[in-house]
């Protein structure tokens, strides 16, 4: 059992900075610089970068991990422009709190969106670099040689001329004192000696051996356990509750009603849970409790025909173009509710110390945490500590900080103890924020030749950004309910795509790949649609109908056919389907082989699945993330929906939402292509295309057009 | 794509070097700039991508309310938060430096926003018979950004500050 010290920050508590003018006005990401003369401290040549004497190099990292590797690949980038020895880099996270005290030193903590390499790959290089040349400066100024006949490789400063070289953990202690360089110019990336080599990640070790803490494994002396449950039809509230029948049970401690949820406090967190089952709750729910999947659908088929709609694309005259096209094609494909379902279920420890605050969660915004933790308990920001912790999955679900909110309320009802409030399965599977339906309307029109002259793409689903972040929409347009719709990259002169917002009494929220989860399986499925309409093969028609318009769309999908033998013989029975999506930065495509049998047996023979992320930090972890894609995407294709009935979901665990298993993991081929120039995201584009080049393949191998998920409804299975 | 904070507000306020009409001092102009100064490039300031509308620059958001009369970076003082949990209820609190006499008097105090679909957030008239120029509110914020209170004085003067505000965010709210 590990205990956490609270007071741990990750940082020590002084340096930092000459924050000045430049801070204030936010141009000092990064680059806050120590204040010189502790020499008894290890040199800090800025946030991100401090030198032991040992040679060690410790760098920070300001985002968090949950396996998606970036806790490895982020680094990479500090270390390839430092010229550091990657043997002797050694990785901490930085926190929220220091972040906070240091003006956002560290900039955005969020990781959400696959964009910790692409949003701070500049910042985080240029950290890099400035160190460099601050240890290159040291080692001239010690020499009295000009720092141009000095090199920095592998952690050592050299001059070749007079043969003498020093580690830089000789140099960080002067090099800590030197003026920092205004510019520095990041390597060319032929030059690059860490970036783009396969390395293992830094937390794989403490994983399989059991040492990493993840946000469940808090354990705080003296520490007591929380069970909670909110009212089952969403947005409930607690009207009455009996716990007459637990209160004096051993180890029950309290039973709190917090109004929107009730919580059971006690010396073990089985015993919370047991006794909660028994509490009798009265929910107050109001009209909620009679909405179904049904009426949902009602409401979305109603979208369909509503009068005023958003307009997410315009593109030359749509209605018309149709109006005189030589083949109009017409389908209307569903995406179900997701629950993210991560392994580890929401979990928050807190403890209220006076005006004082200790979280620990598994959270994929730090920030927030602390944000939302000071406003819960109501102490200021500046008395909030927020633990690192690794995430036990993510998936777009620990980004919202209800279940920070809920552990704090705890908390601060507990004043003085410590108090770990742990989801069960059920409540985790049951108030999710889940990926949203949609329902999807495609119009296409073609000439005599299979060239697309008009699309029109209607969709009618709820809006996460206005129901979770209630932010405004520019024009009614939710950009996640139209992605992959509103920036097409097909060379249609007549696009138009519009949106009915249509908001239910259902949560929703982030799943990861988010509306790449389910357009690109409508548009490139519909795509498909035309290509057998026009008599023409599926890559080909794509290849037409992108032209000039899409290059890397056009080269990632010839790369990853060119890797699939797409046109190439198969055995009987064998079918493709191919299908290219671009998302999050990067272009990916895939192209899957099955066979289906008359009892709708799925086999799926092989995957090839590629993406284009311009450059490859870690090719390893790319490919990790591909297969992951495949693991993620396939259970939700299969059998991921989440249904409702009188208010609430009906699923509740995993043998109603069934994840997939590892004898039914199929043969997963990765293709990693970056053609440079551009820096995109790797964690969730590539679940794009699984779905479309899984069902086109169904399609071309059964005659089947699937156009609604999970296949579970079309009588199929997954066949091992 | 979102780009960091940081980087919005440099191009922010590498935008407002592009500012005209200003009768601002070199001292104050300085101060407002920070860093910023000598960058170079003067970009116009972009949403980049984000969906919640268009960054305006400092002189967008000010231009249109000074229209040509001297304002100045000093004697106007906010309170707020650094981390917002979320954009819907923001507190925040403003005050200006003056005697509030029938002489010399804030007349009016604006609440600008450099995100939101409405730019001018609060408009707030004041007088000598207030005794203080000062307000507290709660403001609604589309995602993190710079706000601006700007004040006007007796005289015909401006006076304004900024704060540099991040709502924290619960989720990936770029459309890519």
């Amino acid at each position: 059992m590990t205990h956490l010290d609270p007071s741990s920050t990750g940082l020590a508590r002084r340096d930092f900075l000459k924050v000045s003018a430049t801070a204030a006005a936010g141009m000092s990401l990064g680059f806050f610089w120590p204040t010189h003369g502790n020499a008894a401290e290890t040199p800090k040549l800025n946030a991100w970068i401090e030198i032991q004497t040992d040679d060690t190099v410790i760098i920070r990292y300001a985002r968090t991990e949950m396996g998606q590797g970036s806790r490895t690949s982020a680094p990479m980038l500090v270390a390839d422009e430092l010229e550091a020895d990657w043997k002797k880099v050694r990785i901490e996270y930085a926190t929220a709190h220091e972040n906070l005290r240091t003006k956002r030193a560290y900039g955005d903590m969020a990781t959400v969106g696959s964009r910790t390499i692409r949003n701070s790959q500049e910042y985080l290089r240029k950290a890099g670099a400035t160190a460099r040349e601050m240890l290159i400066a040291a080692a001239a100024a010690q020499w009295g040689v000009p720092a141009s006949e000095c090199t920095a490789a592998l952690g050592k400063v050299s001059h070749a001329a007079s043969k003498r070289s020093l580690s830089y953990g000789k140099l960080a202690a002067a090099a800590a004192k030197l003026e920092a360089p205004k510019e520095v110019k990041l390597k060319d990336p032929k030059d690059w000696k860490i970036i783009g080599k396969s390395l293992p990640r830094v937390d794989i070790p403490d994983i399989v051996t059991g040492k990493i803490r993840y946000g469940i494994d808090a354990q705080v002396p003296g520490m007591m356990y929380a069970a909670v449950a909110a009212s089952p039809v969403f947005n409930g509230k607690v009207k009455s509750l009996d716990a007459s029948k637990v209160e004096n049970r051993r180890g029950i401690v309290k039973v709190l009603n917090m109004g929107e949820f009730v919580a059971v406090v006690a010396n073990n967190w089985w015993r919370a849970k047991e006794a909660l089952r028994e509490v009798a709750i009265d929910w107050e729910t109001g009209d909620n409790g009679q909405l179904t999947s049904a009426v949902i659908m009602n409401s979305f088929k109603a979208g369909m025909g509503q009068a005023e709609l958003a307009v997410a694309r315009n593109d030359g005259n749509t209605v018309q173009a149709l109006g005189t096209a030589a083949k109009v094609l017409e389908a209307e494909y569903f995406t179900p509710y997701l629950a993210h379902a991560t392994m580890e279920p929401m979990v928050c420890t807190a403890w209220l110390q006076g005006d004082k605050l200790d979280v620990w969660t598994s959270t994929q915004n730090p920030e927030n945490t602390l944000a939302v933790a000071a406003a819960t308990a109501g102490v200021a920001q500046d008395k909030v500590t927020v633990h690192p912790m690794q995430l036990g999955g993510g998936l777009g679900r620990k980004s919202p900080q209800d279940f920070t909110r809920q552990g704090v309320m705890i908390a601060k009802a507990m004043a003085g103890t410590p108090v770990k409030m742990v989801w069960s399965r059920e409540e985790d599977m049951q108030h999710d924020l889940y990926r949203p339906a949609s329902l999807v309307r495609f119009k296409g029109g073609m000439d005599n030749d299979g060239k697309v002259q008009a699309l029109h793409i209607r969709v009618s689903a709820p809006s996460i950004l206005a129901t979770l972040l209630r932010l405004p929409l520019p024009k009614g347009v939710d950009g996640q309910a139209v992605a992959s719709f509103n920036d097409h990259p097909y060379d249609i002169p007549n696009s138009l795509v519009d949106y009915a917002q249509r908001n239910t009494n259902v949560p929703v929220g982030f799943w990861r790949t988010v509306g790449h989860s389910q357009n690109p399986y409508m548009r490139e499925c519909f795509i498909d649609e035309m290509a057998l309409a026009a008599g023409k093969d599926p890559l080909a028609f794509r290849l037409a109908n992108l032209g000039q318009k899409s290059p890397r769309d056009v080269a990632i999908l010839q790369a990853v056919a060119k890797a699939a033998d797409w046109g190439g013989p198969l055995p009987k029975g064998v079918f493709r389907g191919i299908a290219e999506t671009e998302g999050y930065g990067s272009y990916t495509a895939c192209v899957c082989e099955v066979s289906v049998s008359d009892k709708g047996d799925v086999k799926i023979h092989r995957v090839v699945i590629g993406i284009d992320p311009g450059y490859a930090v870690n090719p390893d972890n790319i490919e990790a993330q591909l297969q992951g894609s495949v693991v993620h995407g396939l259970s939700a294709i299969f059998w991921g929906e989440m249904t409702i009935k009188d208010g609430r979901i009906e699923q509740s665990n995993f043998h109603d939402y069934r994840m997939m298993r590892l004898n039914e993991m199929p043969v997963v081929k990765a293709v990693i292509a970056p053609t440079g120039g551009f820096w995109g995201g790797v964690g969730e584009p590539a679940q794009a295309p699984l779905a479309p080049a899984l069902c086109n393949a169904i399609a071309a191998a059964s005659g089947k057009r699937i156009r609604s998920l999970p296949l579970k409804n079309h009588g199929m299975s997954l066949k091992a | 794509m979102t780009t960091p904070p940081a980087a919005l507000r440099r191009d922010w306020l590498r935008a407002s070097l592009g500012a005209t009409a200003w009768a601002a001092g070199r001292a104050t102009f300085a101060r407002v700039l920070g860093g910023a100064l000598g960058l170079g490039s003067l970009p116009t300031a972009q949403a980049q991508g984000m969906l919640s509308g268009k960054l305006l620059s400092l002189s967008e958001m000010l231009d249109p309310i000074v229209a040509g009369a001297p304002v100045v970076r000093a004697g106007v003082h906010i309170e707020t938060l650094i981390l917002a949990d979320n954009g819907l209820s923001v507190p925040f609190r403003v005050w200006v430096d003056s005697p509030m006499t029938a002489q010399d008097h804030v007349t009016h105090i604006w609440l600008l926003s450099q995100r939101n679909p409405v730019m001018v957030m609060a408009k707030i008239h004041v007088g000598p018979q207030m005794g203080r120029a000062e307000l507290s509110t709660r403001l609604r914020l589309a995602g993190g950004q710079q706000l601006v209170a700007l004040a006007r004085l007796s005289s015909g003067q401006f006076r304004y500050e900024l704060a540099d505000l991040i709502v924290t965010e619960a989720g990936c709210v770029d459309g890519s």
